[in-house]
């Protein structure tokens, strides 16, 4: 939302509307008016000032005539009063222009109908009535000036204030629309994930069945006809019982993987030390007939879902473990160290590796970099790494070389650590 | 021990009945399983209704039933199993395709007393089958009102 103009113009403008003009010499202010009304426009605007002064030195006179016509006031009274006034009038509303104006006007009328001598010139002894006429401008004049600079002040102040209101009503406005998105949001995402657990859910049961009837009927005919059949024939049972097998390793491994995304996490802080250990130990009987040597240094404590971290290294450590099988001795080595990511947890091993070039794919899902005749698994064992730091805030890297071995790097967030 | 007693398998799908059947029979224990195929038609053995008016009276010694089923589903089956007061003693075994948390979870709650995961590969999901026979119409001793083999 960017802030409409006329929102904010409309209420600074009624202000000045209302207010008295002080821009010097102009009765209406010209803000509202379009530019091109013309110069005839500009100049009335130039000149009413000065009628309006002409308007009211014209009327004190013509009060002063109609009070001594009538009586009211003798020939020498009251002579300076109305005048005054008027000036005080043209100063204070009309400004320093017609003020002065107004006074020069005032001097001349005075002298020329209030004066025995009906001119214009000045006698020397009037000369202190003209000068407080001029001085009673300036003064007003003054005044004026310093009104209306607090006026000004006032005014801005107020202008300020009410375009902070708007400005914090449209932020208020602003907040509310994205509140409003976001619960949107919110809700279509609950939608969609909802969507996604239905999904999972159906795949988890309907998809399983037809797999189970697969491998169960495969084995019975297997069983059944176990003589009859020959060598090629049952090859084929055997080859229908893999497929289906390993199509049921993929649905649990994708729905594991979808689960981790689902699943809340139950963070807590957990020795990294002891688990890896545990996992290692869990590893042991999988180990008859190889040489593994482990090194395990210091690890971190982290705060975190233990089970889901569990899984992580369950992963990381059976990955090692299968791409150094061709090797006579396997070397495993976890570890840890601190750079400007934070603490870096690391899985090393001197197995068969990977070329560097294909390092993007191995974190995505069912992607594989070799052979399943090679080394056995679904392709989604790091898939479910990545996605577990992820879900706590940190990142997965490896490093490798073709038969060079490989090592995974999990960089722990901050908020990980313990 | 006192000899087989009745098992209520609910399932919908022929073919696992098949499959369950196979590996109770290769135990000599698929003789004594009553196999009816919707929710409905199980709470109807249980409450001696519809088709099974005619059955003779007791409850079976355990009720293998699945998850997803026509027209009464099996958490509902459950709920009335296990709400009801002759029935709630009738120990209620859920076999199942599903590993989602939300129905062991939905299922533990409501009284079952096992949840097993039909296994995908066959010589494991012929095992599971024996040994819920094996284990609730032999080993176990049912609770009282149960059908007793003749």
């Amino acid at each position: 939302m960017t802030a409409h103009p006329d929102q904010t113009e409309p209420p600074v403008r009624s202000i000045r509307r209302f207010a008295p003009s002080f821009t010097s010499g102009a009765v209406f202010p010209p803000l509202d008016r379009p530019e091109r009304e013309g110069s005839v426009r500009r100049l009335w605007y130039g000149a009413a000032p000065y009628l309006l002064a002409i308007m009211s030195v014209a009327t004190a006179l013509g009060v002063r005539l109609l009070l001594q016509r009538l009586g009211v006031v003798g020939a020498s009274e009251m002579r300076m009063t109305l005048f005054l006034y008027a000036i005080a009038v043209s100063a204070w509303y009309l400004g320093a222009g017609p003020g002065l104006f107004a006074a020069i006007l005032s001097t001349l009328t005075y002298n020329y109908f209030l004066k025995d001598s009906h001119s214009f010139r000045i006698a020397a002894d009037q000369v202190p009535f003209y000068v407080a006429f001029v001085l009673f401008a300036v003064i007003m004049t003054r005044f004026t000036a310093v009104r209306r600079r607090v006026e000004r002040e006032l005014l801005q102040s107020h202008d300020g204030l009410q375009k902070e209101v708007i400005e914090r009503r449209m932020r208020e406005e602003q907040i509310r629309e994205l509140n409003q998105q976001l619960e949107r949001r919110s809700a279509e995402l609950e939608a969609s994930n909802k969507e996604l657990e239905a999904f999972a859910y159906s795949i988890s049961h309907d998809l399983r069945s037809p797999l189970r009837h697969m491998v169960g009927f495969a084995e019975l005919l297997g069983q059944h006809a176990a003589t009859a059949l020959d060598e090629k024939s049952r090859r084929y049972t055997t080859t229908i019982l893999e497929a289906a097998k390993r199509m049921g390793a993929l649905i649990d491994d994708l729905l594991a993987f979808s689960r981790i995304g689902r699943a809340e996490t139950r963070a807590s802080t957990v020795s990294l030390r002891q688990l890896v250990n545990e996992v290692v130990e869990e590893m042991r009987p999988d180990l008859a007939g190889r040489t593994v040597s482990w090194r395990i240094g210091d690890l971190p404590d982290l705060y975190c879902d233990r089970s889901m971290l569990r899984m992580v290294f369950m992963n990381l450590i059976t990955n090692a473990i299968k791409f150094t099988r061709p090797r006579e001795r396997a070397e495993i080595e976890i570890g840890s160290f601190e750079d400007a990511r934070g603490v870096v947890v690391f899985v090393r091993d001197n197995g068969v590796g990977f070329d560097m070039k294909y390092s993007n794919k191995l974190f995505r899902v069912f992607q594989r970099l070799h052979r399943s005749e090679e080394f056995e698994g679904t392709g989604i064992g790091l898939a479910t790494v990545q996605r577990i730091i992820q879900r706590h805030g940190g990142t997965v890297s490896a490093e490798g070389s073709v038969n060079g071995g490989a090592t995974f790097f999990l960089a722990v967030a901050p908020a990980l650590r313990r | 021990m006192s000899g087989l007693r009745r098992i209520l398998m609910v399932e919908d799908d022929a073919k696992d009945v098949e499959l369950s059947l196979t590996a109770l029979e290769q135990y000599n224990l698929a003789n004594e399983v009553i196999v009816v195929r919707d929710g409905d038609e199980a709470l109807d053995y249980l409450y001696q209704r519809g088709q099974f008016m005619a059955r003779p009276g007791g409850n079976p010694a355990v009720l293998l039933l699945d998850l997803k089923l026509p027209k009464v589903d099996g958490l509902e089956v459950l709920q009335r199993v296990k709400t009801d007061d002759r029935l709630k003693m009738i120990p209620v075994v859920v076999l199942t395709s599903s590993r989602e948390e939300s129905d062991m979870v939905a299922s533990y709650q409501l009284g079952v007393n096992a949840y097993v995961v039909k296994p995908v590969d066959f010589h494991e999901f012929v095992n599971a089958v024996k040994e819920l026979g094996i284990f609730w119409a032999l080993i176990n001793e049912p609770p009282p009102g149960s059908i007793k083999r003749a």
